[in-house]
């Protein structure tokens, strides 16, 4: 069926299978194929710690014509690559959805062992011999993932040339004989797929995106925070494995070299963060990553940068907690470590991006923040977030400063410098190792000006006022978002206040309430330290009742709002290891709203 | 022994150390350890060693972590970092990397080092990163009033081993030795001498160099590591020894109740820095 111009698309598809399935490149080279094709797409993947032993894997995509915020929390279409896997999720397909399986097994299967015999009466079945192709075409039964997409390819009528153009490039650098037969098995797949019997359902065609785009580019938010990174001319890295942030350490540990930067794999996380400070003390942009045990051992370090006021950046990707917890499920129980983890009054920057776009803008400011206001800063990312994958559309335009650093003046004499000279706004002109003259040790010990160890009283209660107040400029940053609202202006029945990763479902919540009649804002706070309270209290004005849903437990960010604004909001936590649900928000919107009307009546 | 029948006049003295030089390297700052310690004859070495290698102030940093030792950068006119406990190596290791042309010289204890720290150690050592190392070993905790540390002496009474000090100290010269640091000597802070010469060499080396400084604490412990008992225990390598032979320096590191000084092992091989260079070449020719 021929698809009209203007018919919306919005399509959202899972892979699932087992560990070794091959369905996270399967879900690659879709979302990388529909990018390409010019549609919007949002693609997160869901995997266990362990890289084999039949763990279960899903790749999701949401692809869409119009701009989105959020998965979907149902799926227009399932492909299983194995059945026990899959099972589970076949009642998160929507009704008239599609589900596409196996139908040639290798054995006899028990009763009850298949998907199709899973799905509900509206679900569109499609049994398809992906193992039976795959052998014939690749003689392997290994390219079944791509037999898969090409036949989901086939049957939503995407187009064939973008997928070619994946494949290609996915296997440029292995042999062409493995790019051929790759190429070989999804054709085979594809034609499978356009030779089936279709009802009528929504498809997707060239013609549904807006064309061949180039300057979109399918990205994941690691990847973004590496070509911030890159774009604001890191100098060092230094890193220890830990999921979800290891893929930042591996990219940059690509492409650093080939600039002349350097990065270190260091024995531990505090090793990293020192060295970290270590660079940054000469002047170098200097950054590390890691997740939340990592940031809990760098607690002690950040004091010292924040003490010594050194330049460091440290990017968090949060994953499920305390302790190990559950390191490949999503979660934003880290804020508390973010911003207050540390020994003392120790406050740094902390910035947390909602999207992809937002954590290439938060990596390239991160450095520009640390030099110009000599703090480390945080930027705090989530699991869901680092993972996730969108087409973004970066700047031609290099948008980072190159050296924000307060240098001393230059005809100022050298042996009056002093490193933490109180100014009028906390900031002190910054000498950096290899300057004439300018001499002098910084230490995590309290300390006068000129940096000697002091514990008197007068001193520290100057410098514990410097170190705080010079943070607060950082809520005018030029060229980066700290807080924003969107939905309705002016009072609103639900205002819903969020933060990180979240705010995408959000902003869906919000848009759909506003369809169903209710006066609806959203906020989305991306600096937590400094808070920018105005606007925070601001918007909490103009609403009746204000919601504050996150992905922890203890309501870390409802406190944080609570203790600044002495206001209430309600609560709404869930910790499943999964992205909060648009549903879920959408119904406290809903349960708000009439209460909100109640009150109003009374 | 100095001749007692020639009187020194302050005047002199002073004018003699101003012609040395080596007060351009002292800070304003006056030293805040305990009158005796041997940390005075370490400080007045480095000076020393920086002027007669004419190292520039401005290139050079001096790192520490947390201790008695640690309050080193404070008494030196170089730049300073007085990080935390246990973690200098890493953070000298981070000025290194961003920094080659800086002298990086990193100054800790034996509880800042082998006890908080020791997990760095190996890694600095392995890597080859070129800093030096001066260990200030006394042997005992200072600055939080005598407790034992991982080089203590079996047996020592302490506030917190009132009874007994249980614990085998380390061997800090084998544990370099194996970790692969490239160059690894012994001074004693009663040769003053000796002790300048061998920071000469140490910051001389290029690559990780670390010297062990055996340095009496005249106030936590007057039992074990006294200047009487080492001025009595210390003696040079032997002339025959080879500082090129590894097996040689491992069997010289072994014998611990009779320390030997000196040169026990030194050998080049490419710095951090230099594999960092290596490694954005080949990066490079990928691009």
């Amino acid at each position: 069926m021929a698809r009209t111009a203007k018919q919306r698309t919005d399509i959202q598809i899972a892979i699932c299978g087992s560990a070794g399935d091959g369905t996270i490149a399967a879900g690659d080279i879709l979302k990388q194929a529909m990018a390409k094709a010019g549609y919007n797409v949002i693609a997160f993947d869901v995997y266990p710690p362990e890289i084999r032993g039949f763990g279960k894997c899903i790749a999701r995509a949401r692809i869409t014509s119009e701009q989105v915020y959020s998965l979907k929390s149902e799926s227009d279409c399932l492909i299983s690559l194995n059945d026990s896997h899959a099972i589970p999720h076949v009642s998160e397909v929507c009704k008239f959805g599609t589900v596409i399986y196996e139908d040639t097994p290798v054995s006899t299967v028990e009763e009850g062992a298949h998907v199709s015999s899973h799905l509900a009466p509206a679900h569109l079945p499609y049994g398809v011999a992906f193992r039976e192709i795959s052998e014939r075409i690749t003689s392997s039964a290994r390219s079944r993932n791509i037999v898969a997409v090409g036949y989901l390819a086939g049957l939503y009528d995407m187009p064939a040339d973008v997928f070619h153009e994946v494949i290609s490039g996915k296997f440029a650098s292995k042999s062409k004989e493995l790019a051929d037969s790759v190429r070989a098995a999804f054709d085979a797949g594809f034609q499978a797929g356009v030779d089936t019997f279709r009802l009528h359902f929504d498809r997707m065609g060239a013609a549904g995106g807006r064309g061949k785009q180039t300057d979109l580019v399918m990205m994941s938010g690691n990847a973004a925070i590496v070509r911030g990174c890159l774009d604001a001319g890191i100098d060092t890295f230094f890193g220890y494995p830990i999921t979800p942030a290891t893929t930042i350490m591996e990219m940059l540990a690509r492409e650093m070299p080939k600039r002349g930067g350097r990065l270190l794999q260091t024995e531990d996380e505090i090793s990293a963060i020192a060295a970290t400070i270590g660079a940054g003390y000469t002047g170098a942009r200097a950054a590390t990553a890691t997740s939340g045990p990592g940031l809990a051992l760098m607690a002690e370090m950040m004091g010292l940068g924040a003490m010594a006021e050194v330049p460091a950046v440290a990017f968090v990707s949060q994953r499920g907690g305390p302790s190990t917890g559950m390191p490949t499920k999503t979660e934003q129980s880290d804020l508390n470590l973010a911003v207050f983890g540390v020994a003392g009054d120790g406050q740094r920057i902390v910035l947390a991006p909602t999207n992809v776009e937002g954590c290439y803008k938060c990596a390239g400011k991160a450095f520009e923040m640390a030099e110009a206001f000599q703090t480390p800063v945080i930027v705090l990312l989530d699991l869901y977030l680092s993972n996730r994958y969108e087409a973004v559309q970066l700047p031609v335009k290099n948008p980072f400063a190159e050296n924000c650093s307060k240098a001393p003046r230059k005809n100022a004499s050298p042996a009056e410098y002093s490193r933490y000279k109180l100014t009028s706004d906390g900031v002190s002109p910054r000498a950096i190792p290899g300057e004439t003259g300018r001499m002098h040790t910084v230490t995590g010990l309290e300390h006068d000006e000129r940096g000697k160890p002091s514990d008197q009283p007068r001193i520290h209660h100057a410098m514990s006022g410097k170190r705080h107040q010079k943070l607060l400029p950082a809520l005018k940053h030029p060229g980066i978002t700290i807080s924003k609202r969107f939905g309705d202006k002016g009072a609103v029945d639900v205002g819903v206040l969020g933060w990180g990763s979240t705010f995408g479902e959000i902003l869906e919540a919000m848009i759909e309430a506003r369809k169903e009649g209710i006066r609806c804002a959203a906020m989305k706070v991306v600096m937590l330290s400094p808070l920018p309270v105005g606007p925070v209290k601001a918007f909490m004005d103009d609403c009746n009742e204000v919601l504050v849903p996150e992905l922890n437990y203890e309501a870390q960010f409802a406190s944080l709002v609570t203790g600044a604004t002495g206001r209430s909001v309600h609560r709404l936590n869930r910790v499943r290891g999964t992205p909060m649900s648009v549903g879920e928000i959408l119904d406290q919107i809903r349960h708000l709203a009439g209460q909100s009307g109640k009150i109003a009546a009374e | 022994m100095m001749n007692v029948s020639t009187p020194v006049y302050l005047e002199d003295k002073l004018e003699e150390v101003e012609r040395s030089g080596k007060l351009e390297y002292r800070s304003g700052t006056l030293p805040t350890w305990c009158p005796g310690c041997g940390y005075f004859s370490i400080s007045e070495g480095v000076g020393k060693a920086m002027t007669e290698l004419g190292l520039d102030q401005k290139d050079t940093v001096c790192v520490s972590g947390i201790g008695c030792a640690s309050r080193f950068p404070f008494f030196m006119n170089t730049y300073g970092f007085h990080s935390l406990h246990g973690r200098a190596l890493p953070v000298a290791t981070g000025i290194k990397v961003a920094n080659d042309d800086l002298t990086v010289v990193v100054v800790g204890g034996d509880g800042d080092a082998f006890a908080i720290g020791g997990g760095h150690i190996p890694h600095a050592a392995r890597r080859n990163v070129d800093i030096t190392y001066i260990l200030f070993d006394n042997g005992v905790y200072g600055l939080t009033k005598g407790q034992t540390s991982p080089t203590s002496v079996l047996g020592f009474k302490t506030t917190t081993t009132p009874y007994l000090n249980f614990d085998q100290p380390l061997n800090p010269l084998m544990m370099l030795l194996s970790y692969g640091a490239s160059w690894v000597a012994q001074a004693y802070a009663g040769e003053p001498h000796h002790l300048t010469e061998m920071i000469k060499a140490a910051i001389d080396h290029r690559g990780f160099s670390y010297l062990h400084v055996l340095s009496p604490c005249v106030t936590f412990d007057k039992t074990s590591m006294t200047y009487k008992n080492l001025d009595m225990s210390v003696h040079p390598l032997p002339d025959d020894h080879d500082a090129s032979d590894f097996s040689a320096a491992m069997t010289a590191a072994q014998t611990t109740d009779h320390h030997q000084i000196g040169v026990y092992f030194s050998s080049e091989r490419p710095t951090l820095s230099d594999g960092l260079d290596e490694i954005s070449e080949r990066a490079k020719q990928t691009a």
